[in-house]
């Protein structure tokens, strides 16, 4: 990968590093380390940077000029080994995947001749990888659903998406973080709160963490919604060490 | 304090916008013509951030329940205070009182009213901008009340006879830049979308407008990467899509032309209905700074 990235203009104030077009681990790491790396170094020239699965633009502060940034970035000798962490956060989102919130899991075990239970089974199996968040205010775009999952959207997206709703489009799965419409299967619900445009950050997952599902009951939501709304739910977030 | 007796079509508190959370894919929204709302900020000595109210196609009414110094700038509206045309592109003293309409415009489609000390709204993430799902409002209501704060700078003198009528957004021409994916696409297809007129789509808002045309034009999807306001993006069935302020942070379609900042602001002022075309210029040369 030593052609990689590629660096482009942008519009005037942003450049956009580039890699191969792949959704992959490795790249996306790399990705995400230029993002750190680029952040850490170049404060005063820069609003922030948003990365996706192979690519990174960096947003460019007015009265830097984006031709000169890239002259210095590939002038620099980026380090990025020094910024490899073998911390790793494994968050845990409880998911209700009764009917009632998850309107079209039948039809998702009927489509792949599998039960109730063995969609749950699969769907709460994996670490998912949060590569990063885009769409909407706090949405993470997850990797590692299984193949036995995947599920075109619907033909007919729903005018109204509750917040917390777990669904699975295509050869994705993800939560909506708020109240939106949208096209995906809705299998869930999590009683939790992943976007809050009151804290900072405002998204309680981030680009780099791994998360999993952990199926409940209908009563244990009620449960774990009253200690949301009454702000005495703790966050299952365990650090781990390669 | 104002008080909101008619809400207009989209009316809404913004600022330069909300930075630094992109990453978690947050929007950055702000006014859909920045220059307009840093002239009606200027007009009454307000820094380029202070909150001012942007509104299109059809204005709030709006009572003023304290006096206060106001500028307005953007599209030609004709505002009133008690039914007496007042100017544009002006400062004006408004009495405790009196009623401040605007119609619609004669020419353009949003403009925005500054007040001295501007508008104080609440802030999340570090602006006063409204969306939906980061602010409690996401457009004005009627009867809601609007607050300002007192400033101590200096007011600029004001002028009630004035009427400028300057508006610098006559050109149906979109500045552009290549965008990521312009090299990918056939040089025929390239060539339509530097020569073909599009009409601006009714469903076109703060997060996007469509441009429909004729063509037969189309880009494939590519892996999900970053997009800002100002992307143009193409589908595969040929949609053509310019993100404005409320953009989402990352898109799916091919990234075909980026606007230039002003043409963000110029696009912002054009109507569904309205004509445009591209016109591509070299980054290293743009027209204008």
């Amino acid at each position: 990968m030593s052609n990689y990235p590629t660096y482009r203009m942008f519009g005037e104030h942003a450049i956009l590093l580039d890699w191969p077009e792949r959704i992959d681990l490795d790249i996306h790491n790399q990705v995400f380390l230029y993002a750190r790396f680029i952040s850490k170094n170049f404060q005063d020239e820069i609003v922030e940077t948003v990365i996706a699965y192979q690519s990174l633009v960096v947003y460019l502060n007015s009265e830097t000029n984006a031709q000169l940034f890239i002259d210095t970035l590939k002038g620099r000798k980026i380090d990025i080994s020094e910024l490899v962490t073998k911390e790793k956060h494994l968050i845990t989102i409880p998911v209700c995947y009764d009917p009632e919130f998850g309107p079209d899991i039948q039809k998702i075990a009927s489509t792949h001749n599998q039960t109730i239970s063995e969609v749950i089974e699969r769907h709460t199996a994996p670490n998912y990888k949060v590569y990063f968040l885009g769409f909407l205010p706090g949405f993470a775009y997850l990797g590692g659903l299984d193949q036995q999952l995947y599920t075109p959207r619907r033909n007919m997206p729903r005018p109204f998406i509750a917040k917390g709703s777990v669904g699975i489009g295509g050869t994705q799965t993800g939560i909506y973080p708020i109240d939106s419409p949208g096209g995906w299967n809705i299998i869930g619900k999590t009683p939790l709160h992943l976007f809050d445009a009151t804290q900072v950050p405002p998204s309680m997952i981030n680009a780099g963490d791994f998360i999993q599902f952990e199926s409940i009951s209908r009563s244990e939501f009620d449960l774990l919604q009253i200690e949301v709304d009454s702000g005495t739910f703790r966050w299952r977030k365990e650090v781990h060490y390669d | 304090m104002i008080k909101v007796i008619a809400s207009g079509l989209h009316s809404s508190l913004q600022d330069l916008g909300r930075f630094g959370h992109r990453d978690c894919g947050v929007p950055i929204s702000g006014a859909m013509d920045l220059r307009s709302a840093a002239k009606a900020n200027a007009l009454v000595g307000n820094d380029a951030n202070a909150t001012v109210l942007e509104f299109m196609a059809s204005g709030p009414i709006l009572e003023f329940h304290e006096a206060a110094l106001i500028g307005i700038s953007g599209a030609i509206f004709s505002p009133k205070i008690d039914g007496q045309k007042v100017g544009m592109n002006t400062s004006i003293s408004v009495n405790e009182g009196s009623t401040l309409s605007f119609g619609s415009p004669s020419k353009g489609m949003r403009a925005y009213l500054a007040i001295k000390g501007g508008f104080t709204s609440e802030i999340m993430l570090g602006s006063s901008s409204y969306y939906s799902g980061i602010t409690k409002e996401a457009q004005l209501r009627k009867n809601d009340i609007l607050h300002f704060a007192q400033s101590n700078k200096k007011s600029p003198e004001t002028n009630r006879s004035e009427i400028n009528t300057e508006f610098r957004f006559d050109s149906n021409e979109i500045e552009v830049f290549k965008g990521p994916e312009f090299e990918l696409l056939p040089k025929s297809i390239q060539n339509k979308l530097k020569n073909t007129s599009f009409i601006i789509d009714t469903q076109s808002n703060r997060m996007a407008y469509w441009l429909e045309h004729s063509e037969d034009i189309s880009a494939k999807d590519i892996i999900t990467a970053p997009v800002q306001p100002g992307t143009v993006q193409m589908t595969p069935v040929g949609k053509v899509i310019v993100l404005m302020r409320d953009a989402q942070t990352t898109g799916g379609y091919a990234r075909i032309f980026q606007l230039t900042k002003n043409a963000v602001d110029l696009l912002a002022q054009k109507r569904a209905g309205e004509i445009v075309s591209f016109k591509m210029i070299d980054p290293l040369f743009p027209t204008h700074a």
